[in-house]
């Protein structure tokens, strides 16, 4: 019997760049099993370039990426990804259920079509999110956190055991942020690993079990309280640090 | 009428017409969904320009080194190169460079129609290619070997098409995540755009180089205002390209104009129609909805002015609290319909529908007045302020003026706040 590898995500000495500018310095982090793993960094910190070079998306200059002790190149799949709101084409003719479908294509070989197991496991995926009513509908004519169920549902569809969300959060009330929370919640209980960039800084350490602080290079991975220190902050979002002042004294009490 | 539809088609020039250009039609249709989603119809006119370049380079070659005069697969061949070239030239400055990707298109596609251009005139002894028929096109004019090279490139791009639907869907919708499940992205790609190029060689012979774009793009746009599904999607615009052709076709027998300019009028007509018409996308539709919008406010005052007055409340009655003008009139109407409101001769009652929306406004309204009050708001001001509050979409922040305030039974001037 093989035992499993320790650590979901492994990333050694990451580093990306586009043109002459890097947008990942040597960043080496291992990331565990079960775990809901918030990513937080100032804009243009390179946040969403992690998260594509974890998919193998953007090519690393250096470095190498290994999921389940695989190497990200040969385990393709294994990954599922939700995407940030703003990068999805909401016009495209699609419908909520072909988005969900989406999340079988891989286990659908190339010369034949969906079968009646993916469609259910769709709808089923769908049912988890609360968006089963909605499946034949266009998904431009959703509300912001129903579109970003939908997303959830195709991940869910996939079946990995490691998710990575890209701003579920951004642009999406109060009672909404919660549903989206909950579900999360449950596909951490189920055993899925998820990595998560987040952008407020006020509900990062409720979130999450584990946070990953970034700007280029690593500045901290670990539990909140250890990440949410003033001096690691400060050089991270330099001089607004005034705001997060409360934030961490609120995580001291 | 007789003559004027069935007579044209006993021509032999008509038939071949009608054939050719509608296999050009369908298969330019069904790329074209991909390419304009994938928004690149820009693309489609740079590769329509390019391949001047190749076709008088493929003329060369076959007459230089094999003596063949004006060999059609030769030409074909230069120009699916020239068409591949240009894309690859495009995306390696745009990759490596500061330049941006639509301005690599417009160097690259204007720099290769420039060389085919030059290359056409230093060889006019050699080459015997009519510039204008290039660029203008001539569908009356088909000859068989075009409809024979039309009709492989249309099975031959449609099957790949339909066998790898899901797969140019995934990567066209989602790039990222097509990657991230391991299909082959960049060479989708690449498959797509000699998909592409393939189409536009097959149709310049029909239609020229500055119409080609428009017999891929037009009827896929006007299916896009009408399909919330790809391949409905691509089925419509196989539909319309064909329409187009057959109309085109007949506009220019009958005005005795120029084949493929009639061919891309009808298409751009078709697609001003459905714009206006569309039931979803229409210019119409969105006409009517806007029509239609009544204000949240107006609807909200008129439901608690007929629930205060207890009893079916006249219009006149109506218009003293919830505003005057046309406005009203449209609003009660549309209540009306939406099944809130009754008509009770001259009257208007609330239905029960109306009664539970009513009460839920009126509970925000005293609920506001009663919070109003305990702040010491003073009195002459207290109703006005509520009245705009209770507008306010506030499940919650009414749960907690009702937790706030203790639950109260009646608002500050007596009077019963409804339950929820």
């Amino acid at each position: 019997m093989t035992t499993d590898p320790p650590f979901a995500i492994e990333v050694s000495n990451l580093t990306v760049s586009y043109n002459a500018r890097p947008a990942l310095l040597d960043v080496s982090v291992r990331i565990e099993k079960d775990q809901l793993v918030g990513v937080i960094g100032p804009n243009g910190a390179g946040k969403s370039t992690f998260i594509k070079a974890i998919l193998g998306f953007v090519k690393p200059d250096l470095g190498t990426v290994k999921i389940k002790g695989i190497h990200a190149k040969n385990a393709k799949g294994q990954v599922a990804y939700v995407p940030q709101r703003g990068a999805v084409d909401w016009d495209f003719p699609i419908t909520v259920q072909e988005v969900a479908l989406m999340g079988r294509y891989q286990q659908i070989a190339w010369y034949s079509s969906p079968c009646k197991k993916d469609r259910d496991a769709a709808m089923e995926a769908l049912d988890m999110v609360r968006m089963a009513n909605l499946a034949h509908r266009q998904i431009g004519e959703l509300s912001g956190g129903q579109q970003q169920r939908v997303f959830m549902a195709r991940a869910l569809a996939q079946g990995s055991d490691i998710l990575l969300l890209d701003e579920p959060f951004a642009g999406v009330d109060a009672a909404t942020e919660r549903a989206i929370l909950d579900v999360l919640e449950r596909a951490k209980k189920s055993g899925k690993t998820l990595v998560v960039v987040h952008h407020d800084l006020s509900t990062a350490a409720e979130y999450f079990d584990k946070l990953l602080l970034i700007k280029q290079r690593l500045y901290a991975y670990g539990e909140p309280d250890i990440v949410l220190q003033e001096d690691l902050l400060s050089q991270v979002y330099e001089g607004r640090l005034k705001i997060f002042k409360d934030v961490i004294k609120k995580e001291r009490n | 009428m007789f003559d004027l539809f069935v007579a044209p088609l006993t021509e032999t020039y008509f038939q071949k017409a009608l054939i050719g250009g509608s296999i050009v039609a369908m298969v330019a249709g069904v790329v074209g969904c991909l390419v304009v989603l994938r928004r690149m119809a820009f693309l489609g006119d740079a590769l329509s320009h390019a391949m001047i370049a190749g076709v008088a380079g493929g003329y060369l070659v076959m007459k230089l080194f094999f003596g063949l005069e004006a060999h059609a697969p030769g030409m074909l061949l230069g120009s699916l190169i020239a068409a591949v070239t240009t894309v690859a030239l495009i995306s390696f400055v745009s990759r490596i460079s500061r330049v941006k990707e639509d301005t690599a298109i417009g160097i690259m596609y204007t720099g290769i129609f420039a060389l085919g251009v030059v290359a056409v005139s230093i060889f006019r002894h050699y080459i015997h290619i009519d510039l204008m028929h290039f660029i203008m096109g001539d569908i009356l004019g088909v000859a068989d070997t075009d409809l024979w090279v039309s009709a492989f490139v249309a099975a031959g791009v449609l099957s790949l098409i339909l066998l790898f639907f899901r797969h140019f869907q995934l990567s066209t919708f989602d790039p990222i995540m097509a990657a991230s499940i391991g299909l082959p992205v960049v060479f989708l790609d690449y498959l797509f755009t000699t998909c592409v190029s393939l189409v536009v060689v097959s149709a310049v012979s029909m239609v020229g180089v500055i119409l080609v774009v428009g017999l891929l793009i037009t009827p896929a746009a006007t299916a896009y205002l009408l399909s919330d599904r790809l391949d409905k999607m691509m089925m419509l615009a196989a539909l319309f390209g064909v329409t187009s052709v057959i109309g085109g076709l007949y506009l220019c027998v009958w005005l005795d104009s120029a084949g493929g300019g009639a061919i891309m009028l009808f298409c751009t007509l078709q697609f001003l129609v459905v714009l206006t018409v569309a039931p979803k996308y229409g210019l119409l539709a969105r006409w009517m909805r806007l029509r239609n919008l009544v204000p949240q406010q107006v609807v909200e005052d008129v439901l608690t002015t007929v629930l205060r007055n207890g009893k079916p409340a006249s219009p006149d009655l109506i218009r003293k609290y919830a505003g005057e003008g046309k406005g009203l009139q449209k609003a009660l109407r549309r209540m009306v319909q939406d099944g809130l409101l009754r008509h009770e001769g001259q009257d208007y009652s609330l239905t029960d529908k109306g009664e539970k929306e009513a009460s839920i406004v009126l509970r925000a309204h005293r609920l506001w007045e009663t919070y109003l009050k305990s702040i010491g708001t003073p009195e002459q001001e207290v109703h006005a302020t509520a009245h705009q509050l209770e507008h306010l979409d506030q499940t919650q922040t009414l749960a907690y003026l009702d937790k706030k305030l203790g639950s109260p039974k009646t608002d500050p001037h007596g009077k019963t706040i409804p339950t929820k």
